[in-house]
């Protein structure tokens, strides 16, 4: 269905080949809305840099608690990492907390494969459905409200303590002052702003 | 988007998941912490871009609605919610308008 979303939104935006390459070689559904996202307001090839960067940091997290449980070599490892997604992580880290202790590491590897095989298929076969579905006019009419719509809920899905979702607030607001202030800065601002109001404090 | 910059964020993408898993020692635990309190941050700012264009300008009634149907079932942390809150205010802000 996201697939799907992405497929009509980005087929305006990025041309049909680069859609369907960009959930190829990308596979991330976050980060691709963002990046059209993007791109549909003008932003120039350092905003779309910097997004990319730091939606990515947090693959260092996800990617540490799993290399712990991990017992494959570094090749299948480089594999597996493919397939890193947040959804993928959080069915690996639930599969492996459910499996005997011997079998943590080969389930959690086994969990993140399949878990990220079928994912992958679904966002290519869904990314294909939305850039060749002519029914999907509408959809692609209302691209300008699916945006704020889906990055509210990957916000919400995000926040997973209260001082997250204050930081959240935050950062929307500081984005709007830079915007309004700073016009031509409007594409960074969600960036800078996101780092900035993740350094200071202690989490509740 | 040339092919280029594309296939550049991908490997940046690519290279962040397979660090951790590949290469890099955990983090310290203090840059986990605020590793974590980013991307809630980053989706709210690109939330907030996108409903502004340039100068302020707010957008579309509809789109507005989409965003404030999102907004208020956002606490139940599903994208699914926030889909159906969004399609309801996005109905709703252009019924208004």
């Amino acid at each position: 269905m996201f697939g799907t979303l992405y497929g009509a939104a980005a087929r305006g935006v990025l041309g049909v080949p680069l859609t369907l390459v960009s959930s190829l070689l990308v596979y991330s559904g976050a980060l691709q809305f963002a990046l059209v996202a993007l791109l549909g307001a003008g932003a120039t090839i350092l905003p779309l840099v910097l997004t990319t960067v730091v939606l990515n940091l947090r693959h260092l997290v996800l990617g540490a608690a799993l290399r712990s449980r991990f017992e494959s070599g570094p090749l299948r490892r480089a594999l597996l990492a493919f397939f890193l997604v947040d959804e993928t992580f959080g069915f690996a880290i639930a599969a492996g907390n459910r499996a005997a202790p011997r079998a943590v590491g080969a389930v959690t590897e086994r969990t993140l494969l399949f878990a990220g095989l079928t994912l992958y298929a679904a966002w290519l076969v869904g990314t294909v459905v939305g850039v060749l579905g002519g029914g999907l006019a509408a959809v692609e009419g209302a691209a300008g409200a699916i945006f704020p719509v889906l990055f509210i809920g990957l916000a919400s899905l995000a926040a997973t303590r209260r001082s997250h979702a204050v930081r959240a607030l935050a950062a929307a607001v500081l984005t709007a002052a830079v915007a309004l202030l700073f016009p031509g800065l409007r594409m960074l601002a969600p960036v800078v702003a996101g780092v900035l109001v993740a350094l200071p404090g202690r989490d509740r | 988007m040339s092919a280029l910059v594309l296939v550049a964020i991908a490997l940046i993408t690519y290279g962040s998941r397979a660090a951790a898993v590949v290469l890099l020692p955990r983090p310290s635990p203090r840059f986990e912490i605020i590793l974590s309190r980013i991307p809630a941050a980053i989706f709210a700012s690109l939330a907030t871009a996108t409903l502004l264009g340039d100068g302020g300008a707010l957008a579309a009634g509809p789109t507005l609605g989409a965003a404030a149907g999102a907004l208020v079932v956002s606490p139940r942390r599903s994208l699914l919610l926030c889909l159906v809150g969004g399609v309801v205010g996005y109905a709703t802000g252009a019924w208004l308008g």
